[in-house]
Parts: C-alpha cells; structure tokens; sequence
C-alpha cells in the first residue's frame, strides 16, 4: 500500500514550506517518504531524508489530465515504489491541479505496480490568508475548485496575516466547502503541521474510480446499482 | 463481429447521424503508437523530433488497430517549445516544459512569432503530411494544434497568466496575439497538407478556471478567426476539450465544430455525462467524441476477471 497526500493551493501559497515541515515530521515518526513537486530547482532538502521526483503538473489543468501527462505521474509513482519504496509519497501539484484528477492519475500506477494499491490522505490545500484578496477576485474559479475537492483547508500563513484576513479566508473557504475541516497554521513557524501530520498519518480521502463508479451508476441508473 | 462498413463510410455515417457497424474510433494519444513501430524501441524523444518517425507510429498504429481517424497530436509543447521554453524530452516520456519563455510582463510583449518552417512546428506540419499521405484514402485524418491560451500557459506558466489576466491584461492580449498570428501559419501550412480536418485543443474552455466574460476575451475572440481560417483552408473544423465543466455553448453552439471531443470529468458538481451531454441536445450539429477511460476499460474490467479454474 502506498498512501498519497496531495498538499494544494495556490501559486505561492507555501506549499513547498509547508511540505518540508511536514517531511521532517513523518520523517521523525518513522515514515519512510517521497515527493512529488512542481519544480525541484527551488526545493532545498535534506536528500537524505527524502527521495525527489520532478513532476510538471502543469498540464494537469482545469481537471484535464492530458491523458499522456497522466501516464507519467502514474510511471513516476510506479517507478518510486519499485525502486524507493516509500509507505507515503506527497505531492505539491500546481495551482491549476484538479484533486480528483491527481488521485485518479495516482490510481493509474496500479496498472505497473503488480498488486500495490493507492491510497489517498486527506487532500490539504493551502489558503494563502496574507493574498486572500487577490486570490478571490482574479483566480477566483481556480481557488473555488482546490478548496471544494480539499479535505482539510489550511488557512496559512497566520504569523503575519491580520484577524481580518485570517476570518475572510475562513468566510470564503466554509461558504464553498462546507464539510472540510479548516485549520490555522504557518508553514515558516511550524505551527499546525503536526496536526496535520496526524490526518495524514490516520485518515484517508475517498478513491476516484470507486467514487466515479458510484456517481456514474446513480446518473445512469438513478441510484440503484 | 465483423466490421460491414470502413472507416470512411462509419465516420462519414457517425458525422451525419445515421446507423453505424460500430462506435467509431478517434484516436488522441498516439505516441504510444511508436511500440509497434520496428523493434518497438523509438523513445519518444525521436517520436517528436522527426517526421517520418511521427508520421510512422500512425501508419503502423493503424494496421495493428484498426482506427476510424487519425489525430495529430504531438504533445502539448510544440509551440511553447518553438517560443523559447525549455523543453524537456525524455526516452518515455511525453516531452513537457521545464522552464518557461516568459518570465516577464516584458517579455509577452517582445515576444516575436516564432517561424513554422523551424522547429518542432516544422516537424509536426511535416509528419502530419505523411501520415495524411499515407492513409487519408483510407480513413480521416486530422491535425491538430494548440489553442492561442494554451500555447501562452505553456509558454508562461498556467498560475502566472491567469494572475497576469488581472494584473496585465493588455501584455497578456499582446501575447495571444502574437501567437494567434503563428496558429494562423500553422493553419496555413496544416491546409496545404490537405488532412479532412483540423482539431482545436482550447482547454481552458472550462468554468472552472474562467467564465463566459474571461473566456471570450481570453479564447473566444481569438478563436473565432482561427475557426474561419480553418474552414476557409479546406478543413472540417474539430474541437478537442478534456476540461471539466467545459463551455459547451460556447465550443459547440456559437463554434459549430463538426466534431468536439472532451474527456468526461463527471465528478466535479455540474460537469456533465456523455449522456447529459447528448440530451441537452448538443450532439444534435455536432459529433461529441467521448472517452472510455484507460483504467476503466483495462483495469477495471480485469478486476472483476476471475481465472478459470
Ligand atoms: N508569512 C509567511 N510566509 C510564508 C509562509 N510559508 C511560506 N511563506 C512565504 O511565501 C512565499 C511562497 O512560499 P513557497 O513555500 O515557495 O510557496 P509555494 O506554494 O510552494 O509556491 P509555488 O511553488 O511557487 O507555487 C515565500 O516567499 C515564503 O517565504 C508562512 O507560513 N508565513
Ligand atoms: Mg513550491
């Protein structure tokens, strides 16, 4: 089993500082990890901690997974585990990712992994509450799907962002998701990233081509399967 | 069973909504093609690098299976590739960006249309003209480019430009320009090699990244022309979409494309199922190309395979 935790947001958001809070977390708990990241260039890591794959999840983009793009995340998963073998592998997918559209192209790899199966974390993504402003006017749409599809939101960056804007991202982010659970935290202060290393550690997210059968038979045959 | 009509006569039925043999198959992702081309070892660097290796993942593609339509798809990256962007091209992999043109504000606004005699454009004008060459007697046979904003998100990086919509409209317009202007070429240079159709690929066509007002001042308008162009140089005018919630009254009712293909993204809410699709009555001018999952089709059909005893 190999589980996949997707850490979302937007452009700037602190993904890559988070992620590596986060790592040194799981790392200390045991977990033997891997990551997936946009671009490797600006991520400074203790490689010995961590094994690192470059992944543009670029043209992953408004839920299309450029069906040759998809076989390449699935053919990156697939070769960490024949050749890293970690239990968690994260991943930093680009501000344009869709979350159900990582977990179905995660789920590909089970084609080249012989009987491992994906599991997904909790997705988490990212609020940026010090650009809360610019992220719901000019990529609104673009932060409307992250925060939908998430399981946690994060609202980040709390060290420096005023109450005003910390309580705006939380008035956003529950009004399109209301089910998430939201969290408060720094990335740059390792602060909420233990708890979210717990929801990792414990929790899963719901499969896409279980969830996709599902919905598919209700659409196609009302309900019933 | 066996087929009782060929290729030309079930995709010409399928286009004019009459009876066919059998679903008729429209192809995308053909550089998986390459395999069954000699000793099955073409990396896929070669594949995008040179015509006659393009042109022959088709043309072997099509003996081993059977195909209604031939689709020139490259990858995403030709364009971008040939503005300046780094191209990344791996033995196995679909080649992509690693470092992007445009950096700068500045630098959508200098950029010059790059010429489609060089470069990648020149190696996928010229395989898409073999491999039409080849079959276009015996099937359809299409080529297809990049829409203006998918080639500039390429070329840009997706998160920056449509920060850039906001923040530097007018050098954002500047640079689709400049690139509708090389689409026009391509165009150009894609009609001379007479395939029956041309595919769009405008994938930001989706409402979850833009609305009706972005996407006709960011796609629309200069989609518009490309579309006439298209038909204006001998070919059908195809769209091809795999976003979720995409804009259907815009691509299908207001583009008219003969064909629109999209990869159905059903679970976002309100993204639409082939089945929702056809009933709301957009197939009714327009063949809708839908997709049978790989995994679904493979893997799920083999989990539920017993072996025999
Ligand atoms: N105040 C504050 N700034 C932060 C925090 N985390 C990250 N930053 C800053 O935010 C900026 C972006 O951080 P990254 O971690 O690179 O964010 P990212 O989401 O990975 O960025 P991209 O990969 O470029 O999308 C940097 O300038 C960081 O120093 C935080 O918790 N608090
Ligand atoms: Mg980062």
């Amino acid at each position: 089993m190999v589980k996949i935790a997707q850490v979302a947001g937007f452009l700037g958001s602190g993904k890559t500082t988070f992620l590596i809070e986060l790592v040194k977390v799981l790392v200390d708990r045991g977990h033997k990890i891997a990551i997936i990241v946009n671009d490797v260039g600006e991520i400074n890591v203790d490689v010995r901690i961590v094994e690192m794959y470059g992944l543009k999840a670029k043209e992953i983009s408004g839920g299309c997974i450029c069906c040759q793009i998809a076989g390449n995340f699935a053919n990156t998963i697939a070769v960490l585990q024949k050749t890293f073998k970690p239990d968690l592998i994260i991943v930093e997918p680009s501000g344009v990712a869709i979350p159900w559209g990582l977990k179905r192209a995660a789920e590909y790899s089970e084609e080249e992994m012989e009987g491992e199966m994906i599991v997904h974390a909790p997705v988490v993504t990212l609020v940026d509450a010090l650009r809360i402003d610019e992220l719901i006017t000019s990529v609104r749409r673009l932060v409307e799907t992250q925060i939908r599809e998430a399981d946690v939101v994060f609202i980040n960056k709390v060290d420096s962002a005023t109450q005003e804007k910390i309580d705006m991202s939380v008035k956003f982010s529950k009004s399109i998701n209301p089910n998430a659970e939201i969290m408060f935290g720094s990335g740059r202060n390792n602060q909420g990233v233990r708890e979210v290393a717990d929801l990792i550690e414990k929790r899963t997210s719901p499969r896409y081509d279980e969830t996709y059968e599902k919905e598919m038979l209700k659409r196609e045959y009302g309900g019933k399967a | 069973m066996a087929d009782t009509m060929n290729h030309i006569e079930r995709a010409v039925a399928a286009l004019g909504d009459k009876p066919v043999d059998r679903l008729t198959a429209y192809p995308l992702a053909m550089g998986v093609c390459r395999r069954v081309v000699g000793d099955g070892k073409m990396t896929y660097r070669d594949w995008v690098s040179d015509p006659k290796k393009f042109a022959s993942a088709f043309i072997e593609g099509q003996k081993r299976f059977d195909f209604d339509f031939a689709i020139g798809l490259m990858d995403l990256s030709v364009a971008a590739g040939d503005m300046g962007s780094v191209v990344r091209m791996d033995d196995q992999n679909t080649p992509f960006v690693t470092d992007p043109a445009l950096k700068t504000v500045e630098d959508y606004e200098k950029l010059t249309v790059p010429d489609v005699k060089k470069g990648r454009s020149h190696v996928l004008v010229e395989g898409t003209g073999l491999f039409v060459q080849a079959l276009g007697s015996q099937l359809i046979t299409a080529a297809f480019l990049e829409g203006p904003l998918l080639s500039l998100t390429q070329a840009a990086s997706a998160e920056k430009v449509f920060m850039d919509m906001y923040n530097n409209r007018s050098a954002v317009h500047k640079a689709l320009k400049t690139i509708t202007e090389y689409n026009g070429d391509m165009v150009k240079a894609m009609g001379a090699k007479k395939p029956a159709g041309l595919v769009w690929d405008y994938l930001w066509g989706s409402y979850s990244c833009l609305g009706d007002a972005e996407y006709e001042e960011f796609e629309g308008q200069y989609a518009r022309g490309l579309n006439e162009l298209t038909g204006k140089e001998g070919m059908a005018m195809c769209i091809h979409n795999c976003a979720d919630l995409p804009h259907l009254d815009t691509q299908i009712k207001a583009f008219k494309p003969a064909i629109y293909s999209m990869a159905y993204y059903p679970l976002i809410p309100g993204s639409p199922s082939p089945k929702e699709t056809i009933e709301k009555g957009y197939a009714d001018n327009c063949l809708i190309g839908g997709q049978i999952d790989p995994r679904a089709s493979c893997a799920g059909a083999r989990r539920r395979c017993r072996r025999p005893p």
